[in-house]
């Protein structure tokens, strides 16, 4: 009972901080925008179909009222339209970052709950597998996955799910061992509630707004993530995500072609920096030290 | 204290037990037969089974497995497919490039940013310490890969500051070379570790023990630079510990648009080569240098907090 | 001997006013507060947490994290200087020098990472000029002053290696170093045992008698403020409410608040056939208002069994009920009961 009536207050905190907050505000707008263009663009309502030629090869962008959309950030070397095909990167990042973090973040509550609260061999053993996917290096282990499971996005979606885990486990243990001895667990339990239902029932709402903050962190790490391993050859073939335009980049910059890397660091560079602020709001918000 | 070392260093052992399992499941279970890939479709089947011989494929899979953890404890990684070189000599080779980038902008990222992370957290909440955590963030924002391509095209392209590319081995010629890519990590690093620096310092400035401090009659920089600077050792001493495994890695991409020889440019060309005991070795050398950085830290951390060694 | 140097006034607090900006609007966490401090006497600030006597005692240091809080108004005249004038360097030299506090939380108000020796030492050397051998030997002296065994020893451990009550004497030790006129004492026992309670309340008189210092001590505890107190403030919702010499207060509480503290105590008394006497506890009804939305009127009318129209029109003024040349006994209430 008055768990509950904490937990909502809790929320109810955070939602009127953040309403408050004028700059999370603008970058939760800026999420959604992105969503919105995620979403369009998978739905063929809008920049496709992106591989369609649309002017020659290389033509530099287009300002100015009523030019075609299209040509806004000129085209690449078979004449696509470069704005296409940042509206189309777009849909791949946001994919790469809900996808891993559907994978990843129920991976990580498990765990984290079960050796938060079990401690004992079962934490030993968690603690084990975790200390051990983060002694290998992010990026190595990253890359040895994508590299064995093949080229493609799946095997993105599947790396990013299984590394991302370990510092949402982390987390929610700490969490755990902190709650599961509060008194309002221990009434529960003296009320005859199973574990189960002290693990998911009672505690786990009570951490669940590291889950949120987490979601944040992931995104990020997760579009940046897609970018390097679609740069290293690893990830898409053929689709045109952020990390396929900067490497073509590469080789353009010096012709004078600046437009595939200006689209494709824009774009990530708003969704990126959306995510880091909100992260931080997210968490000011939902702290209850501060009030 | 002794004995906390000994503690430290056997618990590094199922963890190092558990790298070598994961790396092995990955590479030698899920990953499949790699000969196929290496000999392409036309393959005879007596070449492949030849092949799969001359590698070991052909054994039991905890036969291969011992072999790997013979690989590690002698440091003899075998061969690379694509180059036929030895890869522990490939790897001695490429540790000097690697380092003679990573060590100056390793070193002098993190007094940069620790002097940073001090000189606004001293200054919370007043003007400057705004506008360098805004500075951070957009600078977090950005993907390295820009920073490389724009600092490639401009500094070195356009205005001929730096090489664009290449690595000169003799000595001033090679700081020349490393200039700009060192540049970059610098400025690239530097957004994060500010902002780490500064957030470790400022959870110090919350202590009741500063407050202590302060109603003793300390001045500031005295609570600040004596009483808050020594426990946020502790989370520094973690951050700057746990980044040089990745020295020795080298930042990859740098090395590779640089042309720099080293550990980076390795792994990147055996991942552009499918080169399967190069990238295994690589890994599984990174996960060790990573235990052992951990292990560094917490021997380091006796040093800084005398809490640590009764835990 | 002359009454008057007896009470010597050292400290007077007047129209202390503390105000906190949050994200709801200015709050003021100590609201026209009034007190003196004499030589060698102890005060008592007592209430509810949240009440303001944390924040009175951290803004006579000027110890108020800046921004959130600021002291908006009054006065601190510390042997007639108001230290609210004085510049952070003139400060400096009177905290942990003539008037030093300690707190609540001797677990984490020593810094973990150096020696009690160390922090002893900062205090003494920070004040006073002494030779380093000079500082040191003080430093023993005073760990021997408050009872710790083996000081030599001692002086040389971590504070993690002490019990919470052997950190409170440390605390102590440090904050009296430099012989203060002052002590300062925020909820010195809450966090400890109830028999390590008793030994730092009686450490602290003890050494109040030897070096004649004047003490403030903050408390939610009646039973301490009987204990160790020459006058009480009883404080509530950022005010005083009632105010007085100890005795005068325990024995005829006038404020329906003080009353309902004290009926709040458990008391254990034998009657004259030697058993306990039962008598009920009675918690005061409701909570403490939000400083952000006080009620007009008196600030306790909401909780008050005795409130009458009268009290929900203007807040009443602190006046005095019974004369004392120095402690008179003042009540913030418009009834007589």
């Amino acid at each position: 009972m008055t768990d509950a009536i904490q937990k909502r207050s809790l929320w109810m905190d955070a939602y009127r901080r953040i309403r408050k907050d004028r700059i999370a505000l603008f970058c939760l707008g800026i999420v959604f925008t992105y969503s919105c263009i995620a979403i369009f663009a998978k739905l063929n309502f809008i920049a496709t179909p992106w591989d369609k030629v649309v002017g020659s090869s290389y033509q530099a962008p287009q300002w100015g009222w009523g030019g075609p959309l299209e040509l806004i950030l000129g085209t690449d070397i078979f004449g696509r339209s470069v704005f296409y095909k940042v509206l189309q990167g777009t849909r791949i990042a946001m994919s790469v970052g809900l996808v891993s973090s559907l994978i990843s973040t129920p991976i990580g509550v498990f765990f984290g709950a079960l050796a938060g609260y079990f401690g004992g061999w079962v934490d030993d053993a968690v603690v084990w597998l975790y200390t051990t996917l983060s002694s290998i290096p992010n990026i190595m282990l990253l890359i040895a996955i994508a590299f064995v499971l093949g080229k493609g996005l799946t095997s993105i979606y599947v790396a990013l799910g299984i590394t991302a885990w370990v510092s949402l486990a982390r987390v929610i243990r700490g969490e755990f061992i902190k709650h599961k001895s509060r008194d309002y667990v221990v009434a529960a339990e003296s009320l005859g509630a199973s574990h189960f239902s002290r693990i998911f029932k009672h505690i786990l709402p009570n951490v669940s707004h590291f889950v949120i903050i987490n979601l944040s962190i992931q995104f990020v790490s997760a579009i940046k993530a897609e970018v390097i391993l679609s740069f290293l050859g690893l990830g898409l073939q053929g689709q045109p995500s952020w990390g396929v335009m900067i490497d073509d980049a590469k080789l353009e910059l010096s012709r004078g072609v600046w437009w595939q890397l200006f689209g494709a660091t824009t774009g990530m560079f708003f969704i990126i920096l959306a995510f880091n602020i909100l992260g931080d709001s997210l968490r000011d918000a939902l702290d209850p030290k501060i009030k | 204290m002794f004995i906390y070392i000994i503690r430290k260093l056997l618990n590094t052992i199922p963890v190092l037990f558990g790298v070598a399992v994961i790396v092995f499941v990955l590479f030698n279970l899920v990953g499949g037969d790699p000969t196929y890939q290496m000999l392409g479709r036309h393959a005879t089947a007596s070449q492949i089974s030849e092949l799969r011989h001359e590698y070991g494929f052909d054994q039991p899979k905890y036969i291969q497995f011992t072999q790997y953890l013979k690989q590690i404890v002698t440091f003899d990684y075998g061969r690379s497919y694509a180059t036929k070189q030895p890869i522990n000599g490939m790897i001695m080779d490429g540790i000097g490039p690697s380092l003679s980038l990573m060590i100056p902008a390793f070193f002098i990222t993190t007094i940069l940013s620790v002097a940073i992370g001090l000189w606004v957290a001293y200054y919370r909440g007043k003007l400057v310490d705004k506008v360098v955590v805004i500075f951070c963030v957009f600078g977090m924002s950005l993907p390295m890969l820009a920073y490389i391509l724009f600092g490639q095209y401009y500094f070195a392209y356009k205005l001929g500051w730096f090489p664009i590319s290449g690595f000169e081995t003799t000595w001033p010629e090679r700081f020349q070379s490393v200039a700009l890519p060192m540049i970059i990590f610098i400025i690239v690093s530097l957004g994060y570790d500010v902002r780490f620096y500064r957030t470790a310092i400022l959870e110090e400035c919350n202590q009741d023990y500063v407050r202590t401090a302060r109603a003793k009659g300390l001045s500031e920089p005295r609570v600040f630079f004596k009483h808050v600077l020594k426990n946020s050792m502790v989370p520094i001493l973690t951050n700057v510990v746990v980044q040089i495994p990745l020295l020795i890695l080298g930042a990859f991409l740098l090395e590779s648009f640089f042309g720099i020889p080293g550990l980076g440019s390795i792994t990147i060309d055996a991942v552009h080569n499918s080169d399967f005991p190069v990238i295994k070795a690589m890994t599984t050398l990174d996960a060790m240098l990573f235990i052992l950085g951990n292990l560094a830290t917490d021997i380091l951390y006796t040093l800084v907090d005398p809490r640590v060694s009764l835990k | 001997m002359d009454s008057r140097a007896e009470f010597e006034k050292i400290l007077e607090v007047k129209n202390l006013k503390t105000t906190f900006k949050t994200e709801e609007g200015t709050l003021t966490a100590v609201d026209d507060v009034s007190f003196n401090v004499y030589k060698g006497k102890t005060l008592g600030i007592v209430g509810e947490s949240g009440c303001g006597k944390s924040v009175t005692s951290l803004s006579i240091m000027r110890l108020i994290p800046h921004p959130p809080g600021k002291i908006a108004g009054g006065e601190i005249l510390y042997r007639g200087q108001d230290l609210l004038k004085f510049d952070a360097s003139q400060m400096r030299s009177i905290r942990g020098n003539e008037i030093s506090m300690i707190f609540q939380e001797p677990m984490t108000s020593l810094n973990p990472v150096f020696t009690i020796g160390n922090q002893i030492r900062e205090a003494i050397g920070l004040h006073q000029k002494l030779s380093k051998t000079e500082i040191r030997d003080q430093a023993v002296e005073m760990l021997k002053l408050v009872g710790i065994p083996a000081p030599e020893k001692r002086v040389d451990d971590y504070p993690h290696q002490l019990s919470g009550g052997m950190r409170q004497r440390i605390m102590i030790a440090m904050a009296l170093s430099c012989n203060p006129q002052i002590l300062i004492a925020d909820e010195p026992t809450t966090a400890l045992d109830v028999t390590i309670q008793a030994q730092i309340l009686e450490l602290l008189k003890e050494l109040q008698q030897k070096v004649g210092m004047a003490l403030i001590l903050i408390t939610h505890d009646l039973g301490v403020v009987a204990e160790m107190a020459d006058e009480v403030a009883v404080m509530y919702a950022g005010r005083i409410v009632e105010q007085g010499n100890v005795r005068e207060i325990f024995r005829e509480p006038k404020m329906p608040y003080t009353r309902g503290l004290l009926n709040s105590i458990p008391i254990m008394n034998k009657d004259p056939t030697g058993k306990m006497k039962k008598k009920r506890l009675q918690a005061i009804p409701g909570i403490v208002p939000d400083l952000l939305h006080l009620p007009q009127g008196c600030r306790f009318q909401e909780r008050c069994s005795y409130v009458i129209p009268e009290c929900k029109q203007q807040e009443p003024d602190l006046r005095v009920v019974a004369s004392h040349p120095l402690m008179p006994h003042k009540i913030r209430c418009v009834r007589n009961i």
